[in-house]
């Protein structure tokens, strides 16, 4: 197979920090914390009040009032997402072109509320009292097959599911269906929605920051007093083309993709062992694949979601990876700003990236106080303006074992 | 030059047997995998009747160390993946020196867990009450992990959770991987445990069949929800020919399309520029075509829309289709990958599996569905059709390998 220039041209986000890329960015550079008191579910019975909720945004605004009832928050923050991916994109969608566009998103949760509400009403009211308008939202492909109806979008239709690696492993499905020239544009990203039944699971299994009795949660990548991730929702959508596409379109090209390299370490959390080798791995392969060296890599967007494990592991695999250049390499986390957007994160650091390669910045690391012996990187504590990127690198690791790595660089 | 890539194992977990040889014995003889609803009481239900797994023992294929942080959905995976190395030659081997990816679909996931918890939290049990072991247990991707896990798998680990045609999406990206060269192996296919939530979605708005499934006959009544797991072994023709693998059948591609019109009803449109996207990226003539495996859940308006799509692009062809889902009822997320193993037997073996429960033509399914019997036949390539909720429609192509290609 020949290989393809694949490059991003269009670029839609929703965060705890900002709705839209620019508020995003500027949100970013301005180190804002998108963490604030949950409102979409009760929080009484939860010792942890706060999560990075998406606030002060109007799907009818963005959306238009039609086809709005059956929407769950999932869907509605993708479908959101993805006008706004095209919009910047300045792609119309026509008869001309439909068959051609593609999505690739990823969610790990996106249906777990509109799930248990469905099966909640058949336990407690009966099977006869289901509303069956709900059952499409209980299925997790529905965001992705939603958006599709929305805009038309007639192209292959995937959705992935692969826990904090999705929607990055749905930008490297993409990348793979247009080198295959399945599609000649494809929407890829991510969604997850806060809900009552995702915080639910990680709320039990320990993993959130804040359970210790007078811990405020707090999110603080690589920092030594790190006592777990703080739960967010988000929408990231990037619209990926061929060179060639966006060329023959005159689109405005934020960046290219060098390279992605995605694989799974046995020896991983689960089972007490240590994941770093798959970390660097999948490093190592990013930059094998992009004809990069370790030199030329300016900046790393990180991973590290405030996990005691999963941040020493990365630092400790960055190290690893880039040897002598480590202390010398930026490395940001902005999951300290937005919080752990589980399938939406690799998307979201992403859309982070794209906007340092395209403005000019790294964004900072929040909340850090003491620095962590196991942690010993150029962390960026102070948001670097005015520098040129050129070539970034995206991490993106799920305890389970799963690693994704991008390497993004500057289109020439 | 693009490179071929082949099946070379086959594991099957079904409601007519477990592993390929039962499977398919059972599938040719017509035997009905649908029986009354065991896994949870179906008396507030109008159906109770689904293609429920009763025979399956996970003792038999996974450690006791390992069993009891697996549920169902897991076990089916893991079992298939298992049957499937064994049945490539494959175990024991070595894998340490090769890349092996894992891609897995699904519709519900691990819905056992899931709903263990609704129950409890229905049950009004509170938060700090809840028993903190069932954590973390529902995530769909532990699915493809536990198989990476059992076997130490390195490479791409994938979940496809496009709903009904997940295997085939999960079976498509392992022969991209292949052809790319970023995987020596792949273990691709699709698995779902038998699920309430998919059998009160149906049961309420009456798209389950009473009492048996019977696509494309004009009495038809509906769709029966199933279970199972199937899982294939895909591998280069250079690699199988390396080490002197059985070979199947070659996959060939698979086309994609989006209805973009409704999030539960079909759109013969889309399913036809699927199957007309299938034969464009495999380089097939229609002619070449001897045997679509439908996806024929036996609901109204999907054999009509199914057939009108076949007939549209086959025109006076008169293909055998048949429906895998008159026996084994809709597995869901496995049944695309189910059926691609129905596929590569058929093409293997030159058989085209029965439509059973079929009794009355119906003039909108104007198909030779091979009714009742099995019928023997040269088989060259084989349309595996896979259409899933919210109108993800895949269709992936399998053909019988000629060495002298």
């Amino acid at each position: 197979m020949k290989s393809k220039r694949i490059v991003i041209t269009g670029i839609g986000v929703l965060s705890g920090i900002g709705i839209g890329k620019d508020i995003y960015w500027q949100g970013l550079r301005e180190g804002r914390s998108g963490i604030k008191d949950i409102t979409v579910f009760d929080t009484s019975e939860f010792k942890i009040k706060v999560g990075g909720e998406i606030t002060g945004f109007s799907p009818k605004e963005i959306l238009g009032r039609a086809g709005l009832v059956d929407l769950d928050r999932a869907t509605t923050l993708l479908s959101c997402a993805m006008k706004f991916a095209l919009e910047d994109s300045g792609i119309d969608i026509d008869k001309s072109n439909r068959q051609r566009l593609g999505i690739s998103a990823g969610t790990t949760f996106a249906n777990f509320d509109s799930l248990f509400e469905f099966d909640k009403t058949c336990l407690i009211e009966g099977p006869a009292c289901v509303n069956p308008s709900r059952f499409p939202n209980a299925v997790i492909n529905s965001p992705a097959s939603r958006a599709a109806i929305r805009f038309g979008i007639k192209g292959f239709n995937t959705t992935i599911s692969s826990g904090a690696c999705a929607g990055a492993d749905a930008i490297d499905h993409a990348f793979h269906m247009l080198c295959f020239d399945r599609a000649d544009q494809v929407l890829a990203g991510a969604v997850e929605a806060m809900s009552f039944r995702m915080f639910l699971e990680f709320y039990k299994s320990g993993s959130l920051s804040g359970l210790e009795a007078g811990q405020p949660a707090v999110s603080r990548p690589f920092d030594r007093d790190r006592d777990g991730m703080v739960l967010a929702e988000g929408a990231a959508v990037v619209l990926l083309e061929t060179l060639e596409s966006a060329l023959n379109r005159k689109a405005k090209i934020y960046a290219e993709i060098a390279s992605v390299a995605s694989n799974f370490e046995p020896g991983c959390f689960h089972q007490s062992g240590d994941p770093t080798e798959g970390m660097v791995r999948a490093m190592e392969s990013a930059l094998k694949n992009s004809g990069l060296g370790e030199k030329d890599i300016d900046c790393i967007f990180a991973s590290a979601n405030s996990t005691k494990d999963a941040d020493a592991f990365e630092a400790k695999a960055i190290n690893q990876v880039f040897g002598a250049y480590s202390k010398k390499k930026a490395v940001s986390a902005i999951k300290s700003m937005i919080g752990e957007t589980l399938g939406s994160s690799g998307p979201m650091n992403v859309a982070a990236a794209l906007g340092g390669l395209e403005r000019g910045f790294i964004p900072a690391i929040i909340n850090f106080c003491s620095k962590d012996k196991d942690c010993d990187l150029k962390f960026i504590f102070q948001a670097l303006e005015n520098i040129s990127l050129h070539h970034v690198m995206v991490n993106c690791f799920d305890t389970s074992g799963t690693n994704t790595v991008f390497i993004l660089k500057q289109y020439d | 030059m693009i490179k071929r890539v082949v099946v070379t194992g086959l594991g099957v977990i079904s409601s007519i047997g477990t592993g390929k040889g039962k499977f398919w014995d059972n599938l040719l003889k017509g035997q009905s995998g649908i029986s009354k609803v065991e896994s949870f009481d179906t008396s507030n239900y109008q159906s109770h009747n689904g293609g429920e797994v009763k025979d399956f023992d996970a003792n038999k294929f996974i450690g006791l160390r390992v069993l009891p942080s697996l549920c169902r959905t897991s076990q089916f995976a893991v079992s298939a993946a298992g049957l499937a190395i064994e049945d490539a030659g494959l175990e024991g081997h070595d894998f340490s020196r090769s890349v092996v990816s894992v891609c897995l679909g699904t519709t519900m996931g691990e819905s056992r867990p899931i709903e263990h918890l609704n129950n409890e939290l229905a049950q009004g049990k509170s938060i700090e009450r809840l028993d903190v072991k069932n954590m973390g247990l529902s995530f769909v991707n532990n699915i493809p992990v536990n198989i990476a896990l059992e076997f130490q798998f390195k490479g791409r680990n994938r979940v496809f959770t496009t709903a009904c045609a997940a295997g085939n999406y999960a079976i498509s990206y392992g022969l991209d991987l292949l052809r790319m060269g970023a995987s020596d192996f792949v273990v691709a296919g699709g698995v779902d445990a038998f699920s309430r939530i998919v059998f009160t979605g149906f049961d309420r708005v009456h798209a389950i069949a009473p009492e048996k499934c019977q696509p494309f006959d004009k009495n038809r009544k509906g769709m029966i929800p199933g279970e199972g797991a199937g899982i294939l072994i895909l591998e280069t023709l250079k690699g199988a020919k390396t080490r002197g693998a059985h070979i199947y059948a070659e996959v060939l591609g698979c086309g994609f399309s989006c209805d973009a019109f409704h999030m539960t009803q079909p759109l013969m449109d889309g399913i036809f520029e699927c199957m007309k996207n299938a034969l464009d990226v495999s380089g097939i003539k229609k002619k070449e075509v001897s045997y679509i495996c439908a996806h024929g859940t036996g609901s109204v308006l999907n054999d009509k829309a199914e057939c009108g799509a076949i007939n549209k692009i086959f025109k006076d062809q008169r293909i055998p289709v048949n429906s895998c889902k008159s026996m084994l009822g809709h597995t869901m997320g496995a049944a695309s990958a189910i059926e691609a193993i129905a596929c590569c037997l058929a093409v293997e073996n030159d058989v085209v599996p029965p439509t059973i429960n079929f009794e009355t033509p119906d003039p909108e399914c104007d198909i030779d569905c091979v009714p009742n019997k099995a019928r023997e036949q040269r088989i060259h390539v084989a349309l595996n059709n896979g259409f899933a909720f919210g109108g993800n429609n895949a269709c992936l192509v399998l053909k019988k390998y000629d060495e002298n290609e």
